[in-house]
């Protein structure tokens, strides 16, 4: 046998021996009659309650008898009970035979003087009471939370009557207790001596079970409980309208929303469109908005002065078409008798002057004429006015009329451009030197000079001397243009020659149209002219470009010869200077007012413009 | 318009003394008397029995408690009542044992009793305190208990001399309460019995004795002011 089994036994020994003991004392000990219980319900009155035990044979009423003792003095005795209830086995003690505060013990007695006395048995009558369960209870409904699952309840009771609250003799606290029906364990809420009491958080649907008992404050015997209450809520019906009727509202609103921002996406456009407004964008016709930004000033520059390849051409021909200067030029075409000049009639330009009136009034006319423009308002205000042909327009139809001797005598002057003004009335009809009296203006050039198409006869001379000297001299319309640097002397100086057929008197009087102007170098072999604006001379802003005195004549003093022209003639070629090469004209019947001017004195050069009229007169 | 501040500044701080004055009037800062004399804060004769009562509930209580505590450590068994009870020194004073005879007890008594039993009882708890706070047996709770229970026997003597002031005054009894002067002598020769207690016995003696205390004041506020709670 080992040392743990002999342990083990000696444990299982022990154990068993302990229970047999127990077992051999319960079954040994009989059972003595003995005091079952005491209780008060009043504390005035109590009862208590016996048993025979095994001893049946003391069952039978009257065969046990009790005894109480107070211990209230030292000579205290046995009493018997003053009341018996043998039905219960009970002795009922009333008013006048209960002490509070007094010990009492009890005794059993059996008809032969058997006592069974318990010392355990005694008892103060406070220390026994056990108040009766509270009666009325019942219960109302506080509230339901709002979730709809939970409620409250007050339930409230009365104490009971066999407690004598009133007189204050007993104070109770009551504990109420409740719980599911289906459930086993009980609730208990705390102590109280209010007769009502709430319950807090109860669930709607289940049922419960409320039971309540009391005991006396500061003492630890609870009374028995009352008959239990039954609690049930059910739903409320108006639960189920109010939670859907809040989740159909949420819904709405929600997809009433989702709906406006829909419409808002699709239509975004469109809103911004009404809302916001595009601004337009900075813009020039014609100039490309790129320039526009920042840092290309330098281009831009460049467009608007018409340099570049950008749209000022259309500028320019806008401009061009809205000014009506050049659009309209009136002729009133002269009566063919009343030209003085019968020379001159071949020519168009002759025929256009009226020379067999007064000068001035052919001037004017012719003037009028030329540059007039009709009497409606187009173009009155930009260009030239009609009523007052100002100096600068005197100028112009100086220079475009040949052969004027007053405008020749004009011209005749050194100084330049001072006395724009032609004084047409003191020279009678004068042999002029046919020039054309159109020209067409091809090209305006950067400087504000117009450059005239070679139709144009211009005879602009600078006549410092007198007609001799002019008929001298030899008027070269240097076509040609590669001899001009020989030519420099006789290199076409355009001057107005105003040449009279009878007397060959020369008015060449006049300012200086000086073409090229004195600063410049003459412009040699050129078979236009090119007219530039007269530096010296006051222009009036008012006009427009090609209308400034622009007729420059010539720096050269020396007069020479512009042999007549031919209206039209060919360009036969262009020269390195950009000088148009014509034609020499077919030498026709010279015109007779022709100065002596040895046509030899034109070399090889053709001749240029030369009308049918003074080709007669070249001829010697 | 100096006159004009003059005027409102001295209607303001009569103003304000007038709402400290009548605020201090009635928060109760003045002591409480049972005679109406001149400056007191007078409670009504129920309101005093309240409170009285309401102290010796309290008093029962924590007896109560104590003595629990006592049974459950030291003395395990069942029921020690018919051993203890005899050996209180409180038996001597004669108090009324049932509902009935304390109705017809007359007030004057009824109040002398109460006074005497809780001079009796203010020594023994005392003592009893200090037992317990060097006897290291016992915890702090106990010990606190112990002085708590002294303390308000000691108060609560203090509130019944009052109220039967209040009633003497009021003449609901006669001023035949002779228990105020030298409670001490009141006491049996002896009084050293108590000594001798064992302290289950004197907590058992005075749990009874607070019981009684409490019933007794009960009974006689229902009996003389019974407003409510009654």
């Amino acid at each position: 046998i080992t040392h743990d089994s002999s342990l083990s036994a000696l444990l299982c020994e022990a154990c068993l021996c302990s229970g047999v003991w127990w077992v051999i004392f319960a079954a040994a000990a009989p059972l003595e009659p003995h005091i079952t219980d005491c209780i008060s319900r009043d504390q005035a009155t109590f009862q208590c309650w016996w048993s025979p035990g095994n001893f049946h044979n003391l069952s039978s009423p009257g065969a046990l008898r009790l005894f109480y003792i107070k211990k209230d003095s030292p000579a205290s005795e046995w009493k018997e009970c003053p009341e018996y209830v043998h039905s219960n086995q009970e002795c009922f003690f009333d008013n006048a035979h209960t002490s509070i505060w007094i010990p009492y013990c009890m005794q059993l007695r059996s008809q032969n003087n058997i006592t069974y006395y318990n010392e355990e048995d005694c008892f103060t009558v406070e220390n026994i009471v056990r108040p009766d369960p509270p009666v009325s209870l019942n219960w109302t409904l506080l509230n339901i939370s709002p979730s709809g699952l939970n409620y409250d309840v007050m339930v409230n009771w009365e104490a009971p009557p066999s407690a004598d609250v009133g007189a204050g003799w007993m104070r109770i606290e009551y504990e109420i207790q409740y719980k599911a029906i289906n459930t086993t364990k009980w609730e208990a809420l705390e102590m109280q001596p209010q007769t009502q009491q709430t319950i807090f958080g109860l669930h709607i649907g289940k049922e419960y079970e409320v039971h309540i008992r009391c005991r006396m404050q500061a003492f630890t015997k609870f009374g028995e409980f009352s008959d239990s209450i039954f609690i049930q809520v059910t739903e409320v019906p108006i639960n189920e309208y109010t939670f859907p009727l809040t989740l159909v509202l949420v819904f709405g609103i929600v997809g009433i929303l989702l709906l406006g921002m829909l419409i808002v996406i699709s239509q975004q456009h469109r809103l911004m469109m009404i809302l916001l407004p595009p601004v337009p964008a900075p813009k020039i016709k014609g100039i490309d908005p790129e320039l526009l930004k920042k840092g290309k000033l330098d281009e831009l520059n460049l467009i608007l002065s018409g340099g570049g390849m950008g749209g000022l051409p259309t500028y320019a021909t806008n401009f061009y078409q809205d000014e009506p200067c050049v659009e309209f030029i009136e002729v009133a075409v002269e009566d063919a008798d009343t030209g003085e000049k019968e020379d001159n009639q071949g020519s168009d330009t002759q025929k256009l002057l009226d020379l067999s009136q007064p000068v001035s009034q052919h001037m004017n006319i012719g003037f009028s004429n030329v540059v007039s423009f009709p009497d409606d308002d187009s173009g009155r205000a930009s260009c030239y006015d009609p009523d007052l042909p100002d100096q600068d327009t005197l100028l112009l139809m100086a220079t475009l009329l040949p052969g004027q001797p007053e405008v020749g005598k004009r011209a005749m002057a050194a100084e330049r451009g001072a006395r724009p003004l032609v004084h047409t009335q003191t020279e009678g009809p004068q042999t002029w030197v046919n020039t054309d009296f159109y020209a067409q203006v091809s090209n305006v050039m950067p400087t504000g000079g117009v450059v005239l198409s070679p139709g144009q006869q211009l005879r602009i001379q600078e006549s410092t001397s007198g007609a001799e000297e002019e008929t001298q001299k030899k008027e070269k319309e240097h076509t040609g243009g590669e001899d001009s640097e020989e030519d420099k002397e006789k290199e076409l100086q355009f001057q107005l020659l105003v040449v009279d057929c009878e007397g060959g008197r020369y008015a060449a009087e006049g300012n200086a149209w000086q073409i090229g102007g004195p600063h410049s170098a003459p412009m040699p072999g050129e078979g236009y002219q090119t007219i530039f604006p007269q530096p010296a001379e006051t222009t009036p802003a008012a006009t427009a470009e090609g209308s400034q005195s622009p007729y420059i004549l010539p720096d050269s003093p020396q007069s020479q010869f512009f042999a007549r022209v031919a209206d039209y003639t060919v360009v036969q070629e262009v020269d390195s200077q950009h000088s148009l090469l014509l034609n020499p004209p077919p030498r026709q019947s010279p015109p007779p007012c022709l100065p002596q001017h040895p046509l030899k004195a034109l070399p090889a050069m053709p001749v240029g413009y030369i009308t049918p009229d003074l080709l007669g007169n070249l001829s010697p | 318009m100096p006159g004009n501040i003059r005027s409102v500044s001295f209607a303001w701080m009569v103003l304000v003394y007038l709402l400290f004055c009548s605020r201090r009037a009635s928060v109760g800062a003045a002591p409480i008397c049972a005679n109406a004399q001149a400056g007191c804060h007078v409670l009504s004769l129920a309101n005093l029995f309240d409170r009285v009562i309401q102290h010796s509930a309290r008093t029962h209580s924590i007896s109560n408690d104590l003595h629990s505590e006592f049974e459950q450590y030291f003395l395990p068994s069942k029921n020690h009542i018919g051993r203890v009870s005899r050996n209180c020194h409180t038996s001597s004073i004669l108090t009324p044992n049932g509902k009935d005879n304390a109705q017809r007890m007359a007030r004057e008594e009824l109040t002398e009793v109460i006074l005497k039993l809780l001079v009796a009882w203010r020594d023994p708890l005392w003592h009893f305190h200090q037992n317990m706070a060097h006897h290291h047996d016992f915890n702090n709770f106990s010990s606190n208990k112990a002085l708590e229970m002294s303390d308000m026997v000691h108060e609560l003597r203090k509130g019944v001399e009052k109220v039967a002031e209040k009633m003497q005054v009021l003449g609901i009894i006669s001023n035949t309460v002779s228990s105020l002067a030298s409670p001490e002598a009141s006491l049996p020769s002896d009084s050293a019995e108590w000594r001798l207690m064992k302290d289950y016995n004197l907590l058992s003696c005075f749990r009874r004795d607070s019981n009684k205390v409490q019933n007794y004041l009960k009974i006689l506020k229902c009996r003389i002011v019974p407003e409510h709670g009654c």
